[in-house]
């Protein structure tokens, strides 16, 4: 087979790697070889926006680095706070109260619906669906408003603290909370059956990126992409962390392996998070209090090591940290699971038409710019051009 | 400590075991004996009886030795494992487990370029994977601890 | 003069994420999503960077990202604005002093409207956008014309 068209498509991504950011001339992320329109061969090039977190980490105090570490994505900001303050508790063997747990898991599952709400609508836009995308938009806004009573940002919540959360929440913020979730369920379940019966839908990501199971473990996939193949994994239920062993959800499982059932896992979840959503407004404990006292907060590290994960939306995240007894950490090792899912994914393109790469890449959920655009080399006629990924998506070029 | 039932089939290569943080168990390996450790629970666990999470470098300069962390999650029980691994500071090299564990591509390139241990046998090891240009034509690892970035 | 006025009548936006942790991307994407509705000021996303009037500029510009940035700068048609959306691009936000980063995106290019915050709200990147379109409007340029 001999390679007719390269695609080169720029991605950035939240992976927060290395003290400087990698340098190739354009941020380059899949280098697609395709012989006609059929994928042969895709290289993943890291040449990502990076702004040298792990190595800014060692340099602040551990309770700036909760502040450092809520900024390495924005999309996912509370869980990395989450796992990070974790790690540290785990350190020192602090357990915080239930009622900041339940606070904490009402976070992170907020932050779970409006990061599925969003990568399914940027699903819908590639796919030419513009009106879905703007309605799901539109309903993604009611739950930054409850993201907003909650935490008292849209979308940065800096609400982590070690030993519990900054914020607590009284009976007119849960009732409001509560209005805002109830409303978007039935809005949910309305863009799930969208998603199981719509022609434009069903025809584009059924039976595209196929991946079986024994390729899931063996090359480290995670999150919904592991369990759109039937992986259960799942490190909520695997560590049960916070206020998980004692909130009951299910973990959603499909076994079609397509990228239909990666959305779908997603869509799934988002029904899940609802659930636990309403559980912890309606059973919040009031054991102690959420907020720690900030003149008592702790002001010695002892040395020791401590390994935390957390299920971002986009699958396992883990924080490694290391501290050797002083006010700044020894080492903090991020590993997020777009690394994992991107990175180590090249094999799964082969053999679909490059106009299903856009959509692959999307159903792994990465973070994409809607303004990323293409190259696309022609390679018999020496021609470079520029076309959105929507293009792409379409097949015209 | 004990070397859990589950691993038992490990217990030759096993030099040491302890935990980790909150519930993590560390067995340390010698550098030779990683992959060989790797393919045996291949072996006994199968395709889909666990993943590997991360690959953790840390710099020593103080005990002169690299410090390599491979973190396995069980399947489906979760549990955490981690293989650890010195490596000496002016020698950083190990086997790559790249062929048997392609989950190891990102963890590999990205240890190599910011600390400098070699796999070898990995074809895809390159500087510049993460690292800009004018950092690692000076020959820098930026995470080693005694380099001025 | 003239031409910043029929600018403000209807100006094109264009986005470029400099490095940014997508925090100030998703208000950006937010604030020209129905909600907010940009369309009654005439505010749309361009197609291409030859076709924007207003490149909105998120990210601690990291350096070779601010490469970029000059290129997709002496690109875009004059007359031709820049606002720095984010604490991130208006100064290096909390990564200012890896030295991988520039602080700010007023080190590359000429920024006309700063808006800070962390991520700023939609209502605010879309008053910045108001603010600059009112002031073309009366006539004011920024002689980068």
């Amino acid at each position: 087979m001999t390679v007719t068209k390269v695609v080169e498509i720029p991605v950035t991504l939240e992976i927060p790697i290395g003290p400087q950011h990698p340098a190739l001339h354009e941020p380059l992320m899949l280098k697609v070889y395709a012989d006609g329109e059929e994928v042969i061969k895709v290289d993943i090039n890291t040449g990502y926006n990076h702004r040298g977190i792990e190595k800014l980490c060692e340099r602040n105090s551990f309770y700036r680095n909760i502040f450092i570490c809520g900024r390495v994505c924005g999309i996912c900001n509370t869980v990395h706070a989450d796992c990070y303050v974790r790690a540290v508790e785990y350190l020192m063997d602090i357990d915080p109260p239930r009622r900041a747990k339940y606070l904490r898991v009402l976070a992170m599952e907020l932050e779970r619906i409006h990061s599925h709400l969003i990568i399914n609508a940027i699903m819908a836009e590639i796919l030419g669906f513009d009106t879905l995308f703007m309605y799901i938009m539109r309903d993604r806004e009611k739950i930054m408003k409850a993201k907003e009573i909650l935490t008292g940002n849209r979308v940065l919540a800096d609400y982590m603290m070690i030993g519990g959360v900054r914020r607590d929440i009284d009976s007119i913020k849960k009732d409001r909370i509560l209005k805002i979730v109830n409303n978007i369920e039935k809005e949910i379940k309305r863009y799930l059956k969208v998603f199981e019966t719509d022609d434009t839908i069903t025809k584009r990501l059924m039976g595209v990126g196929v991946i079986k199971p024994s390729d899931i473990t063996k090359h480290g996939l995670l999150g919904p992409t592991a369990r759109g193949s039937g992986i259960k994994i799942d490190a909520r239920m695997g560590d049960k962390y916070d206020a998980y062993d004692e909130v009951p959800f299910n973990v959603i499982v499909r076994k079609e392996m397509d990228s239909w059932a990666r959305m779908m896992v997603r869509w799934e979840e988002t029904l899940e998070s609802v659930n636990i959503c309403k559980y912890v407004l309606e059973h919040l404990p009031s054991d102690a209090s959420a907020v720690p006292d900030e003149r008592r907060l702790p002001r010695r590290f002892p040395p020791g090591e401590s390994y935390a994960r957390a299920e971002a939306p986009r699958g396992e995240l883990t924080y490694y940290i290391n501290s050797v007894g002083k006010q700044i950490p020894y080492r903090v090792k991020i590993r997020t699971p777009s690394f994992n899912n991107i990175i180590n994914s090249g094999f799964s393109y082969i053999g679909y038409s490059i106009a299903d790469v856009p959509v692959i890449l999307t159903s792994y959920d990465p973070c994409i710019s809607c303004m990323e655009r293409a190259i696309v080399i022609d390679v018999k006629r020496g021609a470079r051009k520029s076309v959105s990924l929507k293009q792409l998506a379409k097949g015209e070029i | 400590m004990e070397i859990p039932e589950k691993v038992r089939f490990l217990s030759d290569l096993v030099k040491e075991t302890y935990t980790l943080k909150p519930n993590r168990v560390v067995l340390e390996i010698n550098r030779d004996n990683v992959r060989k450790a790797l393919e045996l629970l291949l072996e006994n666990l199968g395709d889909t009886g666990f993943y590997l999470a991360v690959i953790v470098g840390t710099d020593y300069p103080d005990k002169n030795k690299i410090r390599l962390d491979y973190y396995v999650v069980m399947h489906p029980d979760k549990e955490v494992y981690i293989f650890r691994t010195w490596l000496p500071r002016d020698d950083p090299r190990i086997s790559s487990v790249v062929d048997i564990l392609p989950a190891a591509l990102s963890g590999e390139c990205e240890t190599h370029d910011l600390l400098g241990v070699v796999f070898e046998g990995n074809p895809y090891l390159k500087r510049g994977f993460f690292v800009p240009p004018d950092v690692y034509e000076k020959g820098i690892y930026p995470l080693r601890k005694d380099v001025k970035v | 003069m003239g031409k910043e006025k029929l600018v403000g009548y209807s100006p094109w936006i264009a986005h470029f994420n400099t490095g940014a942790c997508n925090g100030c991307d998703i208000e950006v994407l937010a604030a020209i999503a129905p909600h907010y509705d940009p369309e009654r000021f005439g505010v749309k996303l361009a197609p291409s960077i030859r076709h924007a009037d207003i490149l909105v500029v998120t990210g601690a510009v990291t350096k070779k990202a601010g490469e970029r940035l000059k290129r997709l700068y002496e690109q875009m048609p004059s007359p031709k604005f820049v606002i720095a959306v984010g604490a991130c691009a208006c100064s290096g936000g909390v990564f200012h002093d890896t030295y991988s980063v520039l602080a700010g995106a007023d080190k590359v290019v000429p920024v006309d409207m700063y808006v800070p915050g962390c991520p700023p709200r939609p209502e605010a990147i879309l008053d910045a956008i108001v603010a600059l379109v009112m002031k073309l409007r009366k006539g004011g340029g920024n002689g980068n014309s």
